[in-house]
């Protein structure tokens, strides 16, 4: 009788456990792989990066841009907000800049849009900005 | 076949069209016309890669990227 009892648990344990794991693996699939907007910013953001910068961003998760006009360097980290910093000679940080598109849009659009902007038209960017004081994490 | 890039909530559309169609291509030029003027920069690459600004419409181009205006964060 307790035997029987012990299989009907073990088996009820067996069954709860086999059930957390296929929706635990289903979360990390909905979170990493099933977010269209954020995959199809990423996506498109990995499209426009050159070469230099997307291996940059794969190793780090940030890629550096120089401005068009004053030749400075500019690493933009992973994010939506207060991600640009601009770095010197010995990739140290010194000023963090912060512009961001007026619509609400995934990290990799926001990136992209920041990239473009420092790229082609620094000015311009960094009049909009808003300036932030930068952290040594980067170096 | 070109494509238009608009950057939104949904990561972004694209509109794809033919441009050695003439009614495509006026379609096409009246995004840009009605993306510009509400704002987004638009953007091509050249042939290295490299991002450029357009301030007018070019029926050439076969990706133009729109982003929304930007503002300090």
């Amino acid at each position: 009788m307790a035997e029987q009892l012990l299989h009907i648990v073990a088996n009820r344990l067996r069954r709860f456990r086999t059930g957390l794991v296929r929706r635990a693996r289903a979360f990390h699939d909905w979170f990493w792989h099933g977010n269209d907007s954020e995959g199809r910013g990423l996506k498109l953001l990995r499209e426009w990066l050159s070469p230099q910068q997307l291996a940059q961003y794969d190793a780090n998760k940030y890629f550096d841009v120089t401005g068009c006009e004053s030749r400075k360097r500019y690493r933009i980290c992973h994010g939506t907000s207060m991600n640009i910093h601009e770095i010197d000679g010995a990739g140290r940080p010194r000023t963090g800049w912060c512009f961001v598109p007026n619509s609400n849009l995934v990290a990799g659009d926001v990136m992209l849009a920041q990239k473009i902007a420092l790229e082609t038209d620094e000015c311009g960017a960094l009049a909009v900005a808003k300036q932030f004081e930068s952290t040594d994490r980067l170096s | 076949m070109a494509t238009q890039i608009v950057m939104d909530h949904n990561g972004d559309t694209r509109h794809n069209f033919d441009a050695n169609d003439a009614k495509a291509l006026l379609k096409a030029e009246r995004r840009f016309m009605a993306l510009t003027g509400a704002g987004f920069t638009a953007a091509t690459r050249t042939a290295d890669g490299d991002p450029v600004v357009t301030r007018t419409f070019d029926p050439t181009a076969e990706e133009t990227l729109f982003f929304p205006r930007l503002v300090g964060g």
